[in-house]
């Protein structure tokens, strides 16, 4: 008879069966955003999602969700419908997500490179840590021209003009007196890799020893050749879960995101007891504690920024006091020819499943 | 895996901060929810007696683990019960 | 005596796929064996009438049995296919339900290798289906009716 073999790896489970077809399905903990869509549509109740807001807390060592060998079948639908591509399922050395038969879901994020400027904000704002933004900029000294010089018989190393630099760019060289050498300083020098002839250095000299000309002001800036900035934006798609944040914050429109559900994430405030596991499992950053605009103001125990949100449902599933619901009314799947697949897929709009109390599942 | 609330009352101080932290617990009574320790039996899951933590009622426990964080001194476990 | 049963089976085979019309080198490659046996089966040369006659009680076992003991017999499922698909009087008509989920079990478990997917749903070839049923057991949905027709 054949049987399925599972492979266990760290947190990461792997289930094979080997007859006619090859076919595995591998699980990989580290993507997993433990919202439970693959215990949701699995046909046969293979997988059970771990206690993922104890997991997340770092509080259990597990791996976020479980399935039995024994009850899975391998069909690939848990594989389909993760939106993270933490469950992939491989029939003889290919990815159903490469063989045609096998609907898809459908997300994406599209960064148009060319317009990137390097700002940063997207890197600072993805909560998957999915976008990396390095950047080289021209050096200071090729943006300005000018002349700056110092008569050091007239300086008096008094150190106003270091003190007033905006650009650190003067600087006594210290001297420690002793009776045969009385100065306090040794040196005074100009960086001019630094110095960007503002001139305050010569307005404050009380010695009127520092001359500064800026060539600019008064002839333009026609010697200054262009500012150059280079840089690399890199993208790691696998860590990237379509929350939008990116497409939301960039200045220059890089990023286009599909993303995989449509839905409607409601939060019942009174029913909420600011416990703050659903804020440390969401993957997308759209909880948070809100912050009274004004004294005396009461704001809501929990704020959602719902245009971030991808309606996987973790949240719902953590939230101790059922104070979250997520509705998902869209999926953003390939056409499904078969009626057993589309009436699964179609489940998923259902109302979530509220996770089971342990009341619920026979007080085990 | 399945895994349950564990505590160490040997390790309590019985300062009922994971009683009042209880998400559970406080949807239960508005004076948890106030900051207050419960005086009577409301089927919450935590409750400090004769000074130390006790568990009451753990089929309502959905392992979020926020007691945990609450307590100082490492007194509440959540662990493999297969 | 397995051996014998084998050479009954083996037999029969042949001598009703020469009466079907095919070649004495297409059967004897098909069924493994040399051309003189198969000639010799065919010209009357007898093996003994107690070996075809348990092969002849096999082959009316129920279809599960007949497939179940021709496979242990051949320890070959290429033999034991075209055995079972000769000698297997019996017409059956498989049919998969909507509740189909693709699974492929049906597939890795049918030793007729009557099974196939198409488009995440199941089909069996009613030419090759010798009704052993082993895929409507296995089948994890209930999706499979293997009806006689």
């Amino acid at each position: 008879m054949v049987t399925n073999i599972k492979a266990t790896e760290d947190k990461n489970v792997s289930i094979k069966r080997e007859a006619e077809e090859k076919r595995e399905l591998c699980f990989k903990d580290e993507k997993c955003i433990g919202c439970g869509i693959c215990e949701q549509i699995c046909p046969l109740e293979a997988i059970e999602l771990g206690p993922v807001g104890a997991i997340v807390r770092g509080e259990v060592d597990a791996s976020k969700i479980s399935i039995d060998e024994n009850k899975c079948v391998l069909c690939g639908m848990c594989s389909v419908v993760c939106p993270v591509e933490a469950l992939d399922l491989i029939i003889d050395g290919k990815q159903i997500k490469e063989i045609e038969e096998y609907p898809k879901l459908i997300r994406s994020i599209t960064p148009e490179y060319d317009y990137c400027v390097y700002c940063g904000a997207c890197d600072t704002v993805c909560p998957q840590d999915a976008i990396k933004v390095m950047r080289q900029l021209p050096e200071r000294a090729k943006l300005v021209t000018g002349e700056i010089e110092v008569d050091k018989d007239k300086c008096i190393s008094c150190g106003m003009c270091e003190d007033m630099c905006p650009a650190e760019a003067i600087y006594l060289v210290k001297n420690i007196p002793t009776s045969s050498n009385f100065e306090i300083a040794s040196d005074i020098v100009v960086d001019k890799d630094k110095c960007v002839y503002c001139g305050i250095c010569k307005r404050i000299c009380p010695e009127d020893a520092i001359k500064v000309v800026c060539k600019v002001c008064p002839y333009g800036e026609y010697e200054i050749e262009e500012a150059e900035v280079k840089g690399d934006l890199i993208l790691n798609e696998d860590l990237c879960v379509n929350c939008g944040w990116c497409q939301e914050t960039c200045p220059k429109d890089v990023f286009v995101v599909e993303k995989p559900f449509e839905g409607e994430l409601i939060i019942d405030q009174e029913a909420c007891q600011g416990c703050k596991t659903c804020i440390e499992v969401c993957p997308c950053n759209v909880l948070s504690f809100p912050k009274p605009s004004e004294p005396g103001e009461i704001a809501d125990k929990l704020y959602k920024d719902e245009k971030y949100c991808i309606y996987c449902g973790a949240c719902q599933n953590v939230c101790p006091v059922s104070a979250i619901e997520v509705k998902r009314s869209g999926m953003n799947i390939t056409p499904i020819k078969s009626k057993a697949w589309q009436k699964a897929v179609e489940s998923l709009k259902e109302t979530l499943h509220k996770p089971k109390t342990k009341a619920e599942s026979g007080g085990k | 895996m399945s895994v349950e609330l564990v505590i160490y009352p040997e390790l309590c101080h019985g300062c009922g901060n994971c009683v009042v932290a209880c998400p559970v617990n406080a949807s239960k009574s508005t004076e948890i929810a106030g900051g207050k320790g419960p005086q009577e039996d409301v089927g919450q899951i935590l409750m400090v007696e004769d000074g130390a933590i006790k568990i009451k009622e753990l089929k309502d426990c959905n392992n979020c683990a926020t007691c945990i964080k609450a307590c100082p001194v490492n007194a509440i476990a959540m662990e493999d019960v297969e | 005596m397995p051996k014998h049963i084998l050479s009954g089976l083996n037999y029969l085979a042949a001598i009703t796929l020469r009466r079907e019309g095919y070649l004495q080198k297409d059967i004897a490659k098909w069924l493994g064996m040399d051309r003189s046996t198969v000639s010799h089966y065919i010209n009357g040369r007898n093996i003994s009438l107690d070996s075809i006659e348990t092969a002849e009680t096999i082959s009316k076992f129920c279809p599960h049995d007949f497939l179940q003991m021709t496979n242990v017999l051949t320890k070959d499922t290429g033999k034991t296919r075209i055995i079972v698909k000769t000698l297997m009087k019996r017409k059956f008509n498989p049919k998969i339900k909507d509740s189909c989920i693709g699974c492929g079990l049906c597939v890795d478990t049918c030793l007729m290798k009557a099974a196939e997917l198409n488009n995440l749903k199941a089909q069996i070839d009613s030419n090759w289906c010798c009704g052993c049923r082993m895929c409507e057991s296995r089948c994890p949905t209930n999706s499979i009716e293997i009806l006689e027709v």
